[in-house]
């Protein structure tokens, strides 16, 4: 299938080099979202370099940015690495075919990054949270579906998909507006992975 | 060093010197059966083993410190939830004015705390014991590519250096003018100004690395030479495996009927 | 170990990078013996930077375009070696000395094993390079500190450092000195220096005339992609063409405006004895 072109070319040097930059921006990202409140903001580097430079670029730098959250300021972060792995993949696949293009893609794109983030956090709320989320509006939510007779497992996914909805929300819309806000010849030089033949670089800057 | 980012606690303690694969199999292993185990008593063995740990390498007053910190909000946002809304909930256990309570709930909301409680331990026994170049050493050995071990390595001494400049852009962009306080909206618009430059910043140059790093050689394909050596000794190797074969042999006693 | 008297072979090259409209360099032809050190000059687009990256073979394995010609460095065609595989014979070292550290190490002796690492040389043959390698770049004292702790001038020599761990017989430098303070620049020449005298090619990129005149025997001057000139410094600056197109070093400005008679001098030395016998 043809989504598995994005898959198969090896990552070049560029590529390499791009996934430290990714965690790091994953990184600042979500200090400067802590220094506005504003949710967690934790995935803007995993989803621009998924479009930039493909789902393993993508996939990667979301799996490393949890492990090493959980060597240093959150050590339950690594639970979550499925997730952030996830994210970046759909990202690169929205990378692969061009989703940022369009209103149409860019809202796919949001609604698939939900979607993953959401069904693949909850069964993990599920086992280790008794299925909240540990965001305080979410589990309000929670407490009110259980309470009035809901299913356990909808309103856990009504929980964590509460919090997902306006995070990935920013993020994607951030994402998508760096992305386009990168100039043309930079963004060119990581295209590599979208064409099967795998042909090289443009010229560096004069 | 790799800036803040690094929680290592200098000791020489055994657990400092184990191998890291050693320590890596550990943490993983404890947090598995914390989570297979079936019932409090279990748990409650791990964390105290756990703990005990935490207490032989020296760092149990760190360790405490930053690990209620985590803990406690946690616990008790779950003691409110599952105590008031557990679907099993049919004991009454105490009333604050119109809510009530519940033993089930509490009881639930006890034991997912107390696992939780065993990742973050047995993560943090981790972290606080093993330096960020020996993990990356240690996983190389172990069949790593060298090239993501280069990223790992990158990452950890990047990280902080883009923090510091987010910090930068925060202040300047403040001296600018930008609102980042008030309404959602506002500082949602915030965001943006501060991200861009930010990104922009931390890309440029890329091309440049990945040029200077193939002339140096970087992904040639041949077999890599360790760097240092790790401890290791026939103690840690069956440890290792007593560990590894532990975790399936729990889930099958599970299976079978352990409660 | 292959021998050759030529280290690096340019045949009729043409090149040019992806998506441009034109040539960076047209057809070429330029043959640079082992041991030599030639400077390359011209002005901006002139073809200098495309020179180096086709012979560390950047061009066009990691840029793509079109080759036209051949490219024969020690011995081998640039084309059928990827950049990695040359990278322990060859060396280039770049402008900017921040964005060459590899970013992964903590310590300046650590950094510079890092290319001998991605060789798989065994532990006391990195150790023995490093060493060596820092003596040969004056960094040995500031083997604990943290790259990042270093300036300017330090880093563009650790750099080179880390280059010289790999023992290239062919080093590429392009514009070396141009983000250097003084005292840098006179480092990284007396490093250059060394080396030439050990037998290294070195072929460099530089604009400040005075400079090359004064520390290669041979100079190559290009515009807008061509040759216009290859041979000594005091024959190349005394060709009108390139007095027109490259420019002068200050001494043979000065000789002119002075109406000495031909050749003008081009080195200070040679500028100081002329200018006395003027007076005299």
């Amino acid at each position: 299938m043809g989504v598995l072109n994005a898959f198969r070319v090896r990552m070049n040097t560029l590529a390499i080099v791009l996934i430290p930059v990714c965690i790091a921006i994953n990184w600042a990202g979500h200090a400067l979202a802590q220094a506005l409140h504003l949710f967690f903001l934790d995935s803007v580097g995993t989803v621009l370099g998924g479009l930039l430079a493909g789902p393993w670029v993508g996939g990667i730098s979301g799996l490393l940015t949890n492990i090493i959250s959980s060597g240093s300021t959150d050590p339950i972060a690594w639970a979550y690495c499925g997730v952030a792995f996830a994210i970046g993949i759909v990202a690169g696949i929205g990378g692969y075919y061009g989703w940022y293009r369009t209103w149409a893609g860019r809202i796919t794109l949001y609604v698939l990054i939900v979607l993953v983030a959401s069904v693949i956090s909850t069964p993990i709320n599920i086992n280790l949270y008794a299925g909240q989320s540990g965001v305080p509006f979410g589990d309000a939510l929670y407490t009110g579906m259980v309470k009035s007779g809901w299913p356990t497992w909808l309103a856990a996914y009504i929980d964590e998909a509460s919090g997902d909805i306006p995070d990935k929300l920013i993020t994607v819309v951030v994402a998508t507006l760096i992305f386009f806000g990168l100039p043309n010849r930079y963004r060119s030089l990581f295209s590599v992975w979208r064409r099967p033949s795998g042909e090289p670089e443009p010229a560096p800057a004069s | 060093m790799a800036g803040g980012l690094s929680l290592y606690a200098e000791g020489s303690s055994f657990l400092h010197r184990a191998h890291p694969l050693t320590k890596g199999v550990l943490m993983l292993s404890a947090v598995a059966l914390a989570f297979i185990a079936p019932s409090v008593g279990w748990v409650i063995a791990i964390l105290l083993l756990l703990l005990a740990l935490v207490t032989a390498a020296g760092v149990l007053r760190r360790l405490l410190t930053v690990a209620l910190a985590i803990l406690l909000p946690l616990t008790l946002l779950l003691l409110a939830v599952q105590g008031f809304a557990n679907v099993n909930n049919r004991t009454e256990a105490f009333a604050l004015g119109p809510i009530v309570y519940y033993r089930e709930g509490l009881a639930i909301a006890a034991l997912a705390a107390l696992r939780i409680a065993c990742l973050v331990c047995a993560t943090f026994l981790f972290s606080f014991t093993t330096r960020p170049a020996d993990i990356a050493e240690a996983l190389m050995q172990r069949g790593l590519s060298p090239r993501m071990g280069y990223v790992v390595q990158a990452a950890l001494q990047i990280i902080p250096q883009t923090l510091d400049t987010a910090g930068r852009i925060q202040d300047a962009q403040r001296a600018r003018g930008l609102e980042t306080e008030g309404s959602l909206p506002r500082r949602a618009r915030a965001y943006l100004p501060l991200m861009l430059p930010l990104v922009l910043s931390s890309l440029v140059a890329t091309q440049e690395r990945a040029m200077a790093l193939e002339v140096r050689g970087f992904g040639l394909a041949v077999k890599r030479v360790a760097r240092f050596d790790f401890a290791d000794n026939t103690y840690q190797r069956v440890l290792r495996w007593l560990l590894a074969v532990a975790v399936p042999g729990a889930i099958v006693a599970r299976v079978v009927g352990w409660r | 170990m292959e021998v050759s008297s030529t280290a690096l072979v340019l045949e009729g090259v043409c090149y040019a990078y992806e998506e441009a409209p034109r040539e960076a360099v047209s057809d070429i032809s330029l043959t640079i013996g082992e041991g030599e050190w030639v400077g390359v000059t011209g002005p901006t687009n002139a073809g200098k930077s495309t020179l180096c990256l086709l012979a560390m073979g950047l061009a066009p394995h990691f840029f793509g375009g079109r080759l036209k010609g051949k490219v024969t460095v020690l011995a081998k065609d640039s084309r059928s070696v990827s950049v990695i595989e040359r990278s322990s014979e060859v060396g280039l070292l770049f402008q900017n000395p921040f964005t060459q550290v590899s970013g992964a190490r903590e310590r300046v002796d650590e950094e510079v094993a890092f290319g001998p690492e991605c060789h798989g040389v065994a532990r006391p043959e990195v150790d023995a390079r490093v060493e060596e390698a820092m003596g040969l770049a004056g960094i040995t004292h500031l083997a604990a500190r943290h790259p990042m702790e270093l300036s300017g001038g330090q880093l563009q020599r650790l750099a080179l450092a880390g280059l010289l761990a790999m023992r290239p017989r062919l080093l590429l430098l392009d514009e070396p000195t141009s983000q250097l303070d003084p005292a840098g620049t006179a480092a990284i020449f007396q490093v250059l220096d060394g080396l030439h005298r050990r037998g290294t090619t070195i072929v460099m990129v530089e604009h400040r005339l005075e400079t090359l005149c004064e520390v290669c025997p041979r100079v190559v001057a290009m515009v807008a992609g061509r040759v216009i000139a290859d041979g000594a410094p005091e024959e190349v600056f005394n060709i009108e063409k390139v007095q027109e197109r490259v420019g002068m070093p200050v001494f043979t400005r000065l000789a002119r405006a002075r109406a000495l008679p031909r050749p003008w001098p081009v080195r200070l030395r040679d500028a100081a004895s002329a200018f006395a016998k003027s007076i005299a």
